[in-house]
C-alpha cells in the first residue's frame, strides 16, 4: 500500500507541534505499568504475553524499540487499526514509561509443539540472511531491532509478511530489503523457529 | 547478476523450489530477476559475518534546546554557529521560499515542516503529514513540490497558505518513478535550465540496477520530457549546480560491507549528458566491485572529483556564492556528511568545504563544522544533514537527530 497525502482532510493544516516539556525524561517504570494497566494489558497481556491470535507479546522488547513503533503508530507512519485510537493521545512521556515498563517484563514464549524440520529450515535461513547481525545471536533484540525469541509465531509470520510485501514500514527500509523475494514457506519456517527460541 | 555473487554470497540452495525467486510481487522486478542475498546484507564477505554493524535508529522525539550542546561545536576562526530552529524530529533536506519560509523535509517521521522567520526568533509548523519519505523538496513561482519515494506533490501558493495548506497537485502518473523504498527517498532541485532534477538510488546495497534506478534524471516541471543525465549513481542526496559552469555535480553514497575503509563517498561532476559513474561494478577513485566482477570495470565511467570519506554519507551540498564569509569561501562546495553505521570506527558526522581548482584536477578538503562525533568514545550526538545558503550569505545546517537547524555566520 503506497500511503499518499491522506483521506479527504488529507493535509494536516496548521498543526502547532508541541514542545513536550517533558521530551527528554527517562521512563518511569511505574507509571509505564499504570499507562499499561489502563491501555495496553487488555490486548498485549496483563504480563506482556499476548495470549491473543496475531497480537504480539511486548515484554522483553528493547526499549528503543517500543518507543519508536508508539510514536510510528501515533504519528499514522504505520497504520494499525486497532492501535489507532489508542495511540493518540500519548505524549512523548507517555511513550517513554510504557517503554521502560515493557522492556524490563519476562518474555514467556507461548505453548506450542516444535517442528524439528521446519524449525532446522528456518534456523539455516536465519543464518544465511544473518538476522543475528542485527536481532543478537539469542534474538533477544536491541535498540531499534526488536526481540524475536518467543514471539507469537503467527505475529511474527504476518509481520514478516507485511514487510516483504510492502505493507509496512519501519524505522528505516532495512527489513524491506532483507526479506524481498523470501517465499511463503520461507517465512513461515523462521517464524516458527525464532517463536520455539527459549 | 553474475556468477560471482552466487558464488561468493548465496550458501547451497537448501533444495527447496521455495528458495527460487519465486514470489511474484507487483515492484520492479528486474533487477531481482534472480534469487540475491538481502539488500541490506549483500556482499557481506565471511570475515564480516559476525558484525554487529547496523544502521542508527532515528530519534523522533523532539529534542529540547538545553538538551543541544552547542558549546561542543567548532567552526573556523570568525565563524559563529547558533541554534536557529528547533522542535522538528527528523529534519532533514532545507528549501527557501521566496517570502522566506524555509521548508524542511523528512524520512522516517512522514512530515514536512515550515519554519518563519519572525525577525529574532523562529517558529515552525507541520506543514505536510503522511507522504512516505517526504525528503526532497524544490520551490519554484510559489509552489512546493514535494518528491516522496514516488511520489511528486505540488502545493501551489504555498507562503499564502501555510495555515491552511492546499490539496497537492498530484503528477505522480507524470514522474513515473519506481516505487522502491530502499535508495527511493528524494533530493530535489531545479537546474539552471529550469528543469526539475531527481535522482533514484538502488534498490539494493550491491545489485545490477535495472533501466529505472541508480541514475539522476531531470524532467520539465509537469513531469515530461525525462531525460537521464547521469548513470551508475549507486545513491545521491544532494546535489547542486557549478555557479559559472552551470554543470551539474552530485554526492553519492558508496556500498556497504566491502571493506571498513572504503569505497568512499564521492563528489561527482557531470560533464555530458548521461554520463556513467561506475555503479556498481566500478567505485570511487577506480575500486573494482568485490562482488560483482566483470573485465575493466571502471572502463567508460567518469572517476569522482573527489572522494568524500569512507561510509560518511556525504548528503546534501550547495556552492558557496555569498557576500558574508570570506573571499576564499566562494566557489567551494559546502558538504554536510551524516555520518557512519557501516564502520566500526565511525565517521563523518560534519560539514566540509570542497575547494576546486579552476580545471577540476585538485580538490582541497577541509573541516568546517565539527563536534558531533566524539571520535575517542566513538559516539556522535547530531547528524548534518543538509546546508542552505540564505540570502544574507549565512548557511544553515540541518540535523536530523536532534530535530535542529544551526545558522553559521561570519563577522569581520
Amino acid at each position: 500500500m503506497h500511503r499518499g497525502v491522506r483521506g479527504p482532510a488529507a493535509v494536516f493544516a496548521a498543526l502547532a507541534l508541541f514542545c513536550a516539556a517533558n521530551a527528554e525524561a527517562a521512563g518511569d517504570v511505574e507509571r509505564g505499568r499504570a499507562k499499561a494497566a489502563q491501555v495496553c494489558a487488555s490486548c498485549h497481556g496483563a504480563d506482556g504475553n499476548s495470549t491473543m491470535d496475531n497480537i504480539p507479546s511486548l515484554a522483553g522488547q528493547p526499549e528503543t524499540f517500543t518507543t519508536l513503533q508508539l510514536i510510528l503508530f501515533r504519528e499514522r507512519i504505520r497504520l494499525v487499526d486497532a492501535m489507532l485510537e489508542v495511540s493518540r493521545p500519548l505524549t512523548d512521556g507517555d511513550v517513554a514509561d510504557l517503554a521502560v515498563y515493557y522492556a524490563r517484563l519476562p518474555p514467556k514464549p507461548g505453548p506450542g509443539a516444535r517442528d524439528a524440520a521446519k524449525a532446522d529450515h528456518g534456523a539455516a535461513l536465519a543464518e544465511r540472511l544473518r538476522c543475528a547481525t542485527c536481532h543478537e545471536r539469542n534474538y533477544a533484540g536491541r535498540d531499534q531491532m526488536p526481540r524475536l525469541a518467543g514471539q507469537r509465531e503467527d505475529y511474527l509470520l504476518h509481520s514478516m509478511k507485511q514487510y516483504r510485501d510492502n505493507q509496512r514500514t519501519g524505522t528505516d527500509t532495512t527489513m524491506q530489503g532483507v526479506l524481498y523475494g523470501l517465499s511463503d514457506a520461507d517465512l513461515a519456517a523462521m517464524a516458527h523457529y525464532l517463536a520455539q527460541l527459549r | 547478476m553474475s556468477k560471482g555473487i552466487a558464488a561468493t554470497l548465496v550458501r547451497p540452495a537448501l533444495g527447496s523450489a521455495a528458495l527460487m525467486a519465486g514470489a511474484a510481487l507487483a515492484l520492479d522486478l528486474s533487477a531481482f530477476a534472480q534469487q540475491q542475498p538481502p539488500a541490506w546484507a549483500q556482499g557481506r564477505p565471511q570475515s564480516m559475518a559476525d558484525s554487529k554493524l547496523a544502521p542508527h535508529p532515528p530519534r523522533m522525539t523532539v529534542t529540547a534546546p538545553d538538551k543541544i550542546p552547542l558549546d561542543k561545536l567548532k567552526v573556523p576562526q570568525g565563524f559563529k554557529v547558533e541554534l536557529w530552529a528547533h522542535g522538528m524530529p527528523g529534519a532533514r533536506m532545507m528549501v527557501r521560499g521566496d517570502k522566506g519560509t524555509v521548508f524542511v523535509g523528512t524520512r522516517t517521521i512522514n512530515r514536512v515542516y515550515a519554519v518563519s522567520d519572525k525577525g529574532g526568533e523562529r517558529t515552525h509548523k507541520i506543514l505536510i503529514q503522511g507522504p512516505t519519505q517526504p525528503n526532497g523538496l524544490a520551490f519554484r513561482n510559489g509552489s512546493l513540490y514535494v518528491a516522496a519515494i514516488h511520489q511528486v506533490l505540488r502545493f501551489d501558493a504555498i507562503e499564502d497558505k501555510l495555515d491552511s495548506p492546499p490539496q497537492p497537485v498530484d503528477m505522480t502518473a507524470a514522474f513515473q518513478l519506481p516505487t522502491e523504498a530502499h535508495h527511493g527517498w528524494k533530493f530535489l532541485a531545479f537546474g539552471p535550465d529550469g528543469k526539475l532534477y531527481v535522482p533514484i538510488g538502488a534498490p539494493c546495497n550491491i545489485c545490477e540496477a535495472s533501466a529505472n534506478h541508480a541514475q539522476i534524471r531531470r524532467y520539465n516541471p509537469d513531469g515530461s520530457g525525462m531525460e537521464i543525465v547521469a548513470r551508475g549513481v549507486r545513491n545521491s542526496v544532494g546535489f547542486d549546480f557549478h555557479p559559472e559552469t552551470r554543470e551539474l555535480w552530485f554526492t553519492d553514497n558508496g556500498r556497504d560491507w566491502q571493506d571498513e575503509n572504503g569505497p568512499e563517498e564521492e563528489l561527482n561532476r557531470v560533464g555530458q549528458p548521461g554520463e556513467n559513474f561506475g555503479f556498481p561494478y566500478c567505485h570511487a577513485m577506480g575500486i573494482p566491485d568485490q562482488d560483482l566482477k566483470k573485465a575493466n570495470p571502471c572502463e567508460g565511467t567518469t572517476k569522482p572529483v573527489v572522494t568524500l570519506g569512507p561510509h560518511a554519507a556525504a548528503l546534501g551540498m550547495r556552492f558557496y556564492t555569498g557576500q558574508m564569509f570570506p573571499a576564499e569561501y566562494r566557489g567551494r562546495i559546502f558538504v554536510a556528511r551524516r555520518g557512519s553505521w557501516n564502520r566500526t570506527q565511525k565517521a563523518g558526522y560534519d560539514v566540509l568545504t570542497v575547494k576546486v581548482s579552476a580545471d577540476g584536477k585538485e580538490a582541497k578538503i577541509e573541516p568546517f563544522l565539527t563536534g558531533f562525533l566524539d571520535e575517542g568514545a566513538n559516539a556522535f550526538w547530531g547528524r548534518p544533514v543538509d546546508v542552505m545558503q540564505m540570502p544574507d550569505g549565512a548557511l544553515l545546517v540541518s540535523d536530523e537527530e536532534n530535530g535542529a537547524i544551526y545558522r553559521i555566520s561570519h563577522s569581520r
